[in-house]
C-alpha cells in the first residue's frame, strides 16, 4: 500500500485464526476504501467465510488487528461490529420466515413507544429503505410470500437499517434467478454510489469482472494476490485462486454412447400434472438438463430418483421397468442422486467421512443378514477419499469440518461405492471452489468414459454447455427442447428456457 | 467410556458420600436391593433410548407399563388363559403399540411428543377401566414361575447352590442380555446404523436409499416391546398394581436416564452404557437420600438438581476434551510446519 | 485448566451439599429408632406426623416419618429402611393383600406393627387404628340423618385398593342397605345398588390421590345425575373437592356433603351447614399410639400390645352441633407442635400430654 493513498475504512492486518486441525487464516491482510466494492474471492476453504465471522463479529481472532477507520478494534459481538458499521449478509438467509418484512428488518431493534411496538414507524421506515434498494412490497408481507431474491433485498434492507457503512454479502447470488440476480448487482452499484463500501464474495467471477473495483484473492488460508480492475480476466483470477494455470477447465471429452440406460416415458410432471416428460440416458452420455430456476429440473430428479410419486408414466433402467415407490427401490436398481442441498440431503454432518461413505452400501454388504461390514466400509472409504482426493485428516473425521466442495465428494463416494449405472446430479458443483469443479468435471468425465449415464441439473451455462453432450432445456415444468452438443449455445439454451 | 466420565465421576461421588454418611448403605441387603432397582430401570431407558436417537420420544412408556401391568393378570387370573398365551398377547399388544405410534409418526407425520401424549392418557384409561380401578396382584401361585425373572440368581438352575449368586438379582442378567443386545443392535448391525443416521438427517438417510419410514417404526415397537417387558418385571417385582398409579413417571425417568446416559433429544447420538448409568445414577440417588436420612420432601429436588448438574458436568467435560483436543491437533501442525 | 477446576469445583459442592443434607439427621444414640410409613402424601398424615414426633419425644425415640408416592414407592422406602436399619416400622400398607411378600420382610427383619389400614394376614404386632367397617357405618348413619327421604348417593375415595378404603365404602353402603354387620362383604363398583329401600347408591370414583381429578369427578358426577342427593367423600380430602362441586354447581340445596376426616373446609363446612357431618378418626393418636408401641417394643416391653391385636382408637361423627369443640381441640393439638423447641419445653410437653388426654376422653364418647 503506498503512501498517498487515503487512509482505509477498513483493514484487516496479519489475522490469523485456527481451528482444530486447521490454520483456517493465516496472517491475512485486507484493506477496504470508501465507496469501494472489494470482491473477496478463493476456493472454498480458502478462508474466505472466517473472515468474514470474524469481521461480523461472530468469532474473535487468535492475531492480528483490525482497524475501522484507523482505529483498532475488538469485534467481540455481532452486536460491536454493528455498532462499527460493518454488516454481514450470509449466504444462507437469515430471516424469519413467519414474520413480516417490517419486522425482519428491525427485528431485535424494534422502535418503541409507550413500551409497545411502534408498528407505523417501522412501516414507514421499512417503506423508505424498500424504496431505496427498488424493492415494491409492502412491509407487511410475510416473508415467506416472497421469492428468495427479494428476501435478498430485505436482508440487505435490514443491513442498512443500521447505517451500515461496510456490507459484507457472502455468495448473495447463489440461489437468485438471472433477472434477480441482475436487479442485485444494480442495488450493490448504487451503494457504492452511495458511499457504502461493499466486500463481495463470490465464485461467480463474471459478476465479480462487473462489480469489483479490485480483487483480493485468498489461497489456502493465506493472501494469494490482488488484482486492479485492469488485471481482472477470468483466467487470471482462476490462476490465482488455484494457484495454476487452467488451460482446458471442462474435460469432456464424448464418446460414442452405448445401450439406452435410463428411460423415462411419460411421466406426469411435478409442477404441472397436465404435462408429460419423456427422455433417455445413454451409457457413457453424460446429459445436461437446463432451465430458469422453479423450471421444474430437481422434481424431475426427484421422480425419477423415488422420492416423489410416480403418479403415471414408467421408469426403466438397464430396460427393467421400476416400482419406485421410495428412494431404497431407485438404489436398488442402480441409480445414484447427488441431491442439491449438500448439507440437508447429501451429507450427515455429525457423521464421520467413513460412515457417510457407507451409508448406501450398508445393506448390499450386510453380514449374517443384519450386521455392519466394517471391513468393507473401511475399504471402500479408504478407495473413495483416495480416487476423489478427498481432503481430511482420515476419514473418522466428521463431515462437518470439511470444505464445501469435500463434502460434495463424500456424496459422490457414497454412491461411486455403490457403482450406480445411472448418476444423477443436482447442482453438484453449486457453493463449492474452482478446484473441486475441475476434479468434479474430471471425475464425471472419467465415469461417462467408464460407461456410467449421467443426469445432471444445473443453473451455470457455462457448465451445462461445457460438460453435457446433450441438453435437456425446461421451463414452468415441461420439456421444451433437447439440444445435441453441437448445436449448445447460451442463446439456443436461454430460449428454450424461457419458453421457446 | 470417554463420554461418560461425567457421569461417572457423579456417580463415584454419590457413592462414596453414602457410603460414609449413610448407616447399612453397603450392606449385602442394601446393593442387591440397588442393583434390582437400577436393572429395571435401566431396562426401560434402553427401550426409550432407541426412540430418542431417531429423534422422537415416548412419554406413554409410563402409562403403557402400567396398561401392561394390569393385562397381564387380568388375563392370567380373570380369564384363565395360560402363562404363554398371556405372554404372547402382552407381545402382541406391545407389538401393537409400537406400531401404532410409529405409524402416526411416519406416516402422518404428527409429532412423537403429541401422538405419544395422547397414548400416555389413553393407555392409562384402558388400564383403569379394564379392571374398574380395582387392584392387581401378582401373588398368585401362577405367577411363581415368572417370578423368577425378579430373583436373586441362585434359584436358577445354573447358579443353584453357589454362595455368590444369592447376592445377585436375576434382574440385573436380564438386564446386562438387553443391554448387550441392544448395544451390539445399535452399533452393529445395519438396523442400528440406519436409526443414527436418520437420527442426525432423515431427509440425507432417505435419499441414500435408507427405509426411513420403516426403521422408524420399528425404534417405536423396540421401545413398546421393551416397556412392556419391563411392565411385567416391576409388576412382579412390586407384585400389587394399581391401575390408577402404576407406572406414573417412569417414562420420565426413563427418558431423564436415557439423556443423563449422553442421548441427544435431537436425535442420533446415544449409547447404551451411558442410558444404564444414568438409570444407576438415579436410583443410586433416590438409595442415598433414605440412606442419609434426607428429608424425604426433598427427594425431588436433590434429583432433579443432580441430573442437572450431572448434565453440566458433561457438558463442561466435552468441551475442556474438544479444547484440548483442538490445541494438540494446533501443536501437531505447527510442528509439521 | 479453569474449566477443569470447575468441574472440581463442582463435585466438591456437591459432596459438600450431601454430607450437609446427611447432617441433617440426628445421629442415634442408644434411643430406639422407628419409622412411620404413612400411604401417600396428605394433610391428614401431617397431623399424624405430629402426633409421631410428639410420641418420640415423649417416649425418647427417633422417629423418621415416610410419606411414599404410591405403592412402589412404599416397597422401595421400606427397602431402604431396612436397609439402613430400623428398630420398628409401623405402616399403613396401600395394597395389604399383594403386599405379603413387603410384609413379610419387615416383619423378619424388625418389628411391624400396621396403622390407619390393617394387614391381617400379616406378621404385624398390632393394628393402631380404627374399625373402618364400624366407621363406614357411622358414616351411613350421618347419611342416614341428612337425607331422611333417601335418593342417590355418589361415593367418591382416594384408591380402592386399600383395606380401609374397601371397608369404609362397603360400611357406608351397608348401613345404606340396612345389611347385617358383615364386614367381608364387597359390592363390585360400576353397578349402582339399590335393594328396595330408599337410598341408592349410584357408584363410586377413585383418583388415585389426584386432587384436581377428585375435584372433577365430583364435578361430573353433579352434571351426569341431575337428581344426585348426596356425596360421600371417604378420604380427607374427597369432601372439600366435593364440597368446591357442589358450591360451583349451586346446588348446596339439593346435595348433602358427608365425609371422612377433619380437613380445614369440611369442618368450616360443618360449621356454615354446606357440609352435613364427618366421621373423624384420630390421625394424631396413630402417630402417637405407634411410636409408644414400637419404642416400648424396642425396649422390650411386650405389655403394650393388647390381646387381640388390635388398639383401637375409634371413629366419632362431628356434626353441627359439636364442631366448634372439635375445632378447638384439633387447633390445640396441631399448634403445640412448632412451639415445642421454643423456651418453655415442659409446659408444652405437659399440653401434649393434657390434649391427648382430652382427645381420649371425647374417644370414648
Amino acid at each position: 500500500m503506498s503512501e498517498s493513498e487515503p487512509a482505509p475504512l477498513l483493514s484487516v492486518d496479519r489475522v490469523t485464526k485456527r481451528f482444530p486441525g486447521v490454520t483456517a487464516l493465516k496472517d491475512v491482510c485486507l484493506s477496504l476504501q470508501p465507496g469501494e466494492v472489494l470482491a473477496l474471492i478463493g476456493e472454498n476453504g480458502a478462508g474466505k467465510s472466517t473472515l468474514m465471522k470474524i469481521l461480523a463479529g461472530v468469532q474473535l481472532p487468535d492475531e492480528g488487528t483490525i482497524r475501522v477507520a484507523g482505529n483498532s478494534v475488538t469485534l467481540d459481538s455481532v452486536h460491536t461490529s454493528q455498532s462499527q458499521g460493518i454488516a454481514l449478509i450470509h449466504q444462507e438467509l437469515n430471516l424469519s420466515g413467519n414474520l413480516d418484512v417490517g419486522a425482519n428488518i428491525f427485528l431485535g431493534r424494534e422502535p418503541r413507544r409507550f413500551g409497545l411496538i411502534d408498528k407505523d414507524t417501522i412501516r414507514k421506515k421499512s417503506r423508505a429503505l424498500l424504496k431505496r434498494l427498488g424493492l415494491n412490497v409492502d412491509p407487511d408481507t410475510l416473508v415467506d410470500h416472497l421469492p428468495i431474491g427479494q428476501q435478498q433485498l430485505v436482508e440487505i434492507a435490514r443491513a442498512l437499517s443500521v447505517d451500515a457503512r461496510v456490507l459484507i454479502m457472502d455468495e448473495p447470488t447463489s440461489s437468485l434467478s438471472q433477472h434477480e440476480t441482475e436487479r442485485l448487482m444494480q442495488v450493490v452499484k448504487e451503494l457504492r454510489c452511495d458511499g457504502v463500501s461493499v466486500i463481495y464474495i463470490s465464485h461467480r467471477l463474471r459478476e465479480v469482472m462487473e462489480l469489483a473495483d479490485r480483487v483480493t484473492v485468498f489461497r489456502d488460508g493465506e493472501n494469494a494476490g490482488e488484482l486492479t480492475r485492469e488485471e481482472m480476466t477470468h483466467d487470471s483470477m482462476v490462476q490465482l485462486m488455484v494457484g495454476r494455470d487452467v488451460s482446458q477447465f471442462y474435460s469432456r471429452q464424448p464418446h460414442p454412447p452405448g445401450d439406452v440406460a435410463l428411460e423415462v416415458s411419460a411421466i406426469t410432471s411435478p409442477l404441472d400434472p397436465g404435462q408429460r416428460l419423456s427422455f433417455q440416458v445413454r451409457q457413457g452420455e453424460i446429459v445436461g438438463v437446463s432451465g430458469l430456476v422453479g423450471a421444474g429440473r430437481s422434481e424431475m430428479l426427484e421422480v425419477v430418483f423415488g422420492v416423489r410419486p410416480t403418479l403415471q408414466g414408467h421408469v426403466k433402467v438397464g430396460g427393467r421397468q421400476l416400482r419406485l415407490r421410495s428412494p431404497v427401490d431407485a438404489v436398488e436398481a442402480g441409480l445414484a442422486l447427488v441431491p442439491e442441498d449438500r448439507k440437508k440431503q447429501g451429507v450427515i454432518l455429525e457423521l464421520a467421512v467413513r460412515t457417510n461413505i457407507g451409508l448406501a452400501g450398508l445393506r448390499r454388504h450386510r453380514r449374517l443378514g443384519a450386521f455392519l461390514n466394517e471391513a468393507q466400509e473401511k475399504a471402500d472409504s479408504a478407495a473413495m477419499v483416495k480416487k476423489l482426493r478427498i481432503k481430511t485428516p482420515g476419514d473418522l473425521q466428521t463431515v462437518q469440518f470439511l470444505s464445501g466442495g469435500n463434502q460434495q465428494k463424500v456424496v459422490l463416494g457414497k454412491w461411486l461405492a455403490m457403482e450406480p449405472t445411472v448418476l444423477l446430479l443436482d447442482e453438484p458443483t453449486r457453493g463449492i471452489d474452482i478446484g473441486a469443479k475441475h476434479e468434479i468435471y474430471t471425475l464425471m468425465d472419467q465415469l461417462a468414459a467408464a460407461g456410467m449415464a449421467i443426469l445432471f441439473v444445473s443453473s451455470e451455462m457455462e457448465e451445462i454447455i461445457g460438460m453435457s453432450d446433450r441438453v435437456i432445456v425446461m421451463h414452468e415444468g415441461r420439456i421444451t427442447g433437447e439440444l445435441p452438443r453441437e448445436q449448445l449455445t447460451e442463446q439456443s439454451v436461454m430460449q428454450l428456457a424461457t419458453g421457446g | 467410556m470417554k463420554k461418560n466420565l461425567g457421569i461417572l465421576a457423579v456417580i463415584a461421588v454419590v457413592f462414596i458420600v453414602t457410603a460414609i454418611g449413610g448407616d447399612g448403605f453397603l450392606s449385602a441387603f442394601n446393593l442387591y436391593n440397588l442393583v434390582e432397582r437400577i436393572s429395571l430401570y435401566a431396562i426401560i431407558g434402553i427401550g426409550v433410548s432407541f426412540v430418542i436417537v431417531t429423534g422422537g420420544i415416548d412419554l406413554s412408556i409410563g402409562s403403557f407399563i402400567g396398561l401392561c401391568a394390569v393385562t397381564f393378570p387380568f388375563l392370567v387370573i380373570g380369564h384363565n388363559v395360560s402363562l404363554t398365551t398371556g405372554l404372547l398377547l402382552l407381545l402382541t399388544m406391545s407389538v401393537c403399540a409400537g406400531l401404532f405410534h410409529g405409524l402416526l409418526v411416519t406416516k402422518l407425520d404428527l409429532q412423537p411428543f403429541v401422538v405419544t401424549l395422547c397414548t400416555l392418557m389413553m393407555y392409562r384409561g384402558v388400564a383403569r377401566h379394564l379392571v374398574s380401578d380395582s387392584t392387581m396382584g401378582y401373588s398368585d401361585e401362577r405367577f411363581q414361575p415368572l417370578s423368577l425373572m425378579v430373583g436373586r440368581l441362585s434359584e436358577l438352575p445354573w447358579f443353584e447352590g453357589q454362595a455368590w449368586a444369592r447376592h445377585v438379582p436375576v434382574a440385573l442378567l436380564i438386564m446386562i442380555v438387553i443391554g448387550v443386545l441392544a448395544a451390539v443392535f445399535l452399533n452393529r448391525t445395519i438396523y442400528g446404523r440406519d436409526l443414527m443416521a436418520l437420527g442426525r438427517n432423515r431427509e440425507a438417510a432417505h435419499l441414500s436409499g435408507i427405509n426411513t419410514t420403516k426403521m422408524i417404526i420399528l425404534a417405536y415397537v423396540l421401545c413398546s416391546v421393551t416397556s412392556g417387558f419391563g411392565a411385567l418385571l416391576f409388576a412382579l417385582d412390586v407384585v400389587s398394581v394399581q391401575p390408577s398409579t402404576f407406572g406414573s413417571f417412569y417414562e420420565l425417568y426413563a427418558i431423564a436416564a436415557a439423556v443423563l446416559g449422553g442421548c441427544s433429544l435431537r436425535g442420533g447420538e446415544g449409547s447404551i452404557f451411558g442410558v444404564i448409568l444414568g438409570a444407576a445414577l438415579m436410583r443410586l440417588l433416590m438409595n442415598s437420600i433414605q440412606m442419609l436420612g434426607v428429608s424425604d420432601a426433598l427427594e425431588e429436588f436433590v434429583i432433579g438438581f443432580v441430573i442437572l448438574l450431572g448434565v453440566i458436568i458433561d457438558v463442561i467435560v466435552k468441551r475442556v476434551v474438544a479444547k484440548r483436543r483442538a490445541r494438540q491437533q494446533a501443536t501437531v501442525a505447527a510442528g509439521a510446519e | 485448566m479453569l474449566k477443569l477446576k470447575l468441574t472440581r469445583l463442582v463435585a466438591l459442592m456437591m459432596a459438600v451439599s450431601l454430607v450437609t443434607f446427611a447432617g441433617c439427621s440426628d445421629d442415634s444414640s442408644d434411643k430406639p429408632s422407628v419409622a412411620y410409613v404413612t400411604n401417600g402424601v396428605a394433610s391428614f398424615w401431617v397431623i399424624a406426623e405430629k402426633g409421631a414426633l410428639d410420641g418420640a419425644k415423649e417416649f425418647d425415640a427417633d422417629v423418621k416419618v415416610i410419606m411414599p408416592k404410591d405403592v412402589e414407592d412404599q416397597k422401595r422406602k421400606c427397602e431402604d429402611l431396612l436397609a439402613r436399619g430400623t428398630d420398628g416400622i409401623a405402616i399403613s400398607p396401600i395394597d395389604s393383600a399383594n403386599q405379603a411378600q413387603l410384609l413379610k420382610q419387615i416383619s423378619e427383619l424388625t418389628t411391624l406393627i400396621t396403622h390407619d389400614s390393617d394387614a391381617p394376614d400379616s406378621d404385624r404386632l398390632c393394628y393402631i387404628g380404627m374399625d373402618n367397617y364400624t366407621a363406614g357405618r357411622m358414616c351411613g348413619a350421618l347419611v342416614k340423618e341428612a337425607l331422611p327421604e333417601g335418593g342417590e348417593i355418589m361415593i367418591f375415595v382416594g384408591r380402592l385398593g386399600q383395606e380401609n378404603a374397601r371397608l369404609r365404602r362397603q360400611g357406608v353402603i351397608d348401613e345404606l342397605m340396612d345389611r347385617s354387620h358383615d364386614s367381608s362383604r364387597y359390592d363390585e363398583p360400576g353397578t349402582s345398588i339399590n335393594e328396595g329401600g330408599k337410598y341408592t347408591v349410584l357408584d363410586t370414583r377413585t383418583d388415585g390421590f389426584d386432587f384436581a381429578k377428585a375435584k372433577a369427578q365430583a364435578q361430573d358426577a353433579i352434571s351426569k345425575y341431575p337428581n344426585l342427593k348426596g356425596m360421600v367423600g371417604l378420604f380427607a380430602y374427597n369432601p372439600p373437592k366435593i364440597l368446591d362441586a357442589v358450591r360451583e354447581a349451586n346446588k348446596l340445596e339439593q346435595i348433602q356433603v358427608i365425609g371422612f376426616d377433619e380437613e380445614a373446609e369440611t369442618l368450616q363446612g360443618i360449621q356454615d351447614g354446606e357440609v352435613y357431618g364427618t366421621v373423624v378418626q384420630n390421625p394424631y393418636r396413630y402417630g402417637f399410639e405407634s411410636v409408644r408401641v414400637l419404642s416400648a417394643l424396642a425396649r422390650g416391653d411386650k405389655s403394650v400390645i393388647p390381646e387381640d391385636g388390635f388398639l383401637d382408637i375409634p371413629a366419632r361423627q362431628i356434626r353441627k352441633d359439636n364442631v366448634d369443640e372439635f375445632r378447638a381441640e384439633l387447633d390445640r393439638l396441631t399448634s403445640t407442635a412448632p412451639a415445642a423447641d421454643s423456651g418453655d419445653e415442659e409446659g408444652s410437653d405437659e399440653a401434649t400430654e393434657a390434649d391427648a388426654a382430652a382427645v381420649s376422653e371425647t374417644d370414648s364418647q
